[in-house]
């Protein structure tokens, strides 16, 4: 054996000494592992974000969604799923199913959430914006209660508000339209009414792979209200509830036996507990992993295959080298390791700037998204020392054709 | 006891009807300390003798012993070992390898005996101001002249103690002070003990040998020893007094010019190395067909 620091150098000289095509022939690999890191790290970010949400908006929050969510219907699962509140806008819950929710046994606070299109605009404040497809929800004087959720500034519109002009917004709807934190008093008009600002919410944590349901954008309104405006034609894609004091399952049993006897014993909805909801949306989550992941080792595998080509050129191009080398004292099995380890340098290097590369993608989607990718180690460890391995793999073939060179032959080319 | 010791060595390419003979029955021994010149037309089988010489090439039939030891049949990896300990190679192009250093270069040799990085970087050192290249030690081969790249090369063939030292046309590439500096550098090696086998076309070089062998069509047809610092009394007949009359040149009608010309050549040879190369590129022809003659 060649020392191994040795032909650890031979093999770095080798790559440094051809850098346009080391680079290419890493490209490959690194685009695998740029890929693979990325991916983990955002399922991960995603997962950790919807867990701070759980927390959020309190352990106990009971999720009532039109149609079948459970978690074990995988892809079918993710078509008519939305992460979070499950906005789903082929169906939705009407106000027999938020009665049927309301007197459940053992429910105390119950919000519904019902999307009221239109275009919100100023009134009034320094200019006259207006926010076209304003995300505009009918709900309820219990909704502050049912996300645990404080308001900045003002207050929520109370029971005997529930058909009145007034309006909550979320944090960003309300720069969005009058430029100021609190724009108490401000009012806009939608869909012909004039609507009057009584409080505006906290920050909501955001919400990845959710971006419509972002309660910052929100403008709620009373439910009476919008009934009036779209003449009791308010679905609602999501009713929460929050039990009393007898706990989260008898409370969830109670909504679902009201719910089947509105429906008639029809099971086309859902009703989730926190845990639940969130083992829906890991479950999607772990399988769009996966699929990324097999297509990120498909681009490994063509990385390698790259690698055994260029290896294959470098040694058809460097047998005078190898001639000499066995002609001053070089085993077959010294070649076979010094280009085996050559492939191995060159994939694995392009593991490390994988890495590399992935945390300025990660870094990116920071700062332009709402997506907080997490820095996935051990994805990266695995990614990286997988790309070492691919390059064994490949570059054995080509280094074993080095190795059998017969010296003459080889010493005769140039 | 000689150091190597071939016998009946035939080295065959190809098969059947395409059979082509390199190496023809040739048996030969040369003591320790024997400084040989291997002289002989292209394709006489010099290189090929060489090649098996220093265990690049097996022969097909006959045994080889070097140093007392059956080589003849070892298997690759093993032939490799040998070479690496007691064979070293000095190349007609020098082939040190262009993208190390010279003194890495120089060290190639131990780490593939396995040394560690501080002992080979002493040895090859060491090595390189024996030759008189200390000071060029991290240069580049590309950064040296002919005489001071095939120097550092037989350096690399010195650094394991071989016990023979192979030159395949050592100056082949060398002007007239290039080929000097670099015989004076084997003969100095050969002084102190070395045993030095180099192919060379030029006659005045056989100067620094003390034995002569002369091949043609794979086999041995002249051996001769000679007393050093002088030229090999055959050296020059076979080069330059070999009757050049051929078919080609009575086809030609001018044969009984060129009857001539080899007289003249009696003279000592051109001094410059650069010419001989010349003279004897032009000629393989004429010394491929003359013993043919002379048997008649």
């Amino acid at each position: 054996m060649i020392g191994g620091r040795g032909s650890l150098k031979l093999a770095l000289d080798s790559v440094r000494s051809n850098k346009a095509r080391s680079g290419l022939t890493m490209f490959g690999v690194i685009i695998g592992v740029v890929a693979v890191v990325t991916v983990v790290g955002l399922g991960q970010g995603v997962q950790r974000q919807i867990e701070a949400q759980t927390n959020q908006y309190g352990s106990n929050l009971i999720t009532v969604r039109p149609g079948r969510t459970t978690a074990s219907k995988g892809l079918q699962g993710l078509a008519n799923t939305d992460l979070l509140f499950g906005l789903n806008s082929l169906n939705g819950l009407s106000t027999q199913d938020l009665h049927a929710v309301q007197t459940a046994p053992g429910v105390s606070v119950v919000a519904p959430l019902g999307i009221v299109s239109g275009t919100a605009q100023a009134t009034s404040g320094p200019t006259q914006a207006n926010l076209p497809n304003a995300l505009v929800l009918a709900t309820n004087q219990d909704l502050p209660a049912a996300l645990s959720h404080s308001l900045a500034s003002g207050g929520f519109f109370k029971s005997n508000d529930n058909t009145a002009n007034v309006a909550v917004l979320g944090k960003k709807a309300a720069e969005a339209l009058f430029e100021q934190d609190a724009p108490l008093g401000n009012s806009f008009s939608f869909r012909g009414q004039t609507f009057v600002v009584v409080g505006v919410f906290d920050d909501f944590a955001a919400t990845p792979l959710a971006g419509t349901a972002d309660f910052n954008n929100a403008i709620f309104i009373p439910l009476g209200t919008a009934e009036q405006l779209t003449q009791n034609q308010t679905l609602f894609y999501s009713i929460l509830a929050k039990p009393d004091k007898t706990g989260v399952q008898p409370a969830v049993r109670a909504i679902t036996n009201n719910m089947q006897a509105v429906r008639a014993g029809a099971q086309d909805f859902s009703v989730l507990d926190q845990r639940q909801n969130l083992a829906a949306s890991s479950h999607v989550l772990t399988l769009l992993g996966g699929l990324v992941t097999a297509v990120a080792s498909v681009a490994l595998i063509v990385g390698g295959v790259g690698i055994m080509n260029i290896m294959l050129v470098s040694v058809t191009e460097r047998m005078h080298e190898i001639g000499v080398r066995k002609a001053i004292g070089a085993t077959n099995r010294q070649i076979l390791t010094q280009f085996t380890l050559e492939a191995a340098v060159l994939s694995g290097l392009g593991g490390i700037l994988g890495v590399l590369a992935s945390l300025a993608v990660a870094g990116l989607l920071r700062v332009y998204t709402s997506y907080h990718p997490v820095i996935a180690w051990k994805a990266m460890i695995v990614a990286t020392l997988a790309s070492f391995a691919v390059g064994l793999i490949f570059g054995v073939a080509p280094a074993m054709k080095a190795s059998r060179e017969d010296p003459v032959e080889a010493l005769r080319r140039e | 006891m000689s150091i190597i010791r071939l016998e009946h060595v035939s080295r065959l390419y190809g098969f059947g009807d395409a059979t082509a003979v390199a190496l023809d029955d040739v048996s030969l021994e040369i003591e320790p300390g024997e400084f040989v010149a291997v002289m002989g037309p292209s394709g006489s089988g010099k290189s090929t003798l060489m090649n098996i010489l220093g265990l690049l090439d097996r022969p097909t039939h006959g045994t080889y012993q070097l140093h007392d030891r059956a080589v003849a049949r070892l298997r690759a990896n093993q032939r490799a070992k040998v070479r690496r300990d007691m064979v070293g190679f000095v190349f007609q192009s020098f082939n040190l390898l262009p993208r190390l250093r010279v003194i890495e270069n120089v060290a190639l040799p131990l780490a593939y005996k396995g040394l560690l990085p501080g002992r080979r970087q002493k040895k090859a050192a060491d090595m390189l101001e024996r030759v008189g290249l200390g000071d060029r030690a991290f240069y580049f081969p590309s950064q040296l002249s002919g005489g001071q790249t095939q120097r550092a090369a037989i350096a690399r063939a010195l650094v394991n103690n071989p016990k023979i030292i192979i030159a395949d046309e050592p100056t082949g590439n060398l002007d007239s002070a290039g080929s000097l500096l670099v015989m004076e550098l084997l003969a100095e090696i050969h002084r102190s003990g070395n045993t030095i086998l180099f192919v060379t076309h030029n006659p005045e070089l056989t100067r620094y040998a003390t034995r002569v062998v002369y091949m043609h069509d794979g086999a041995i047809v002249h051996d001769e020893q000679t007393a050093l610092g002088e030229v090999a009394a055959t050296a020059r007949k076979v080069l330059y007094t070999l009757p050049v009359q051929t078919e080609d040149h009575d086809l030609a009608g001018i044969s009984t010019l060129m009857k001539h010309v080899p007289s003249k050549s009696d003279v000592k040879p051109e001094p410059k190395a650069k010419s001989k190369a010349k003279t004897t590129k032009t000629t393989p022809k004429t010394k491929k067909r003359a013993p043919r003659k002379a048997k008649k």
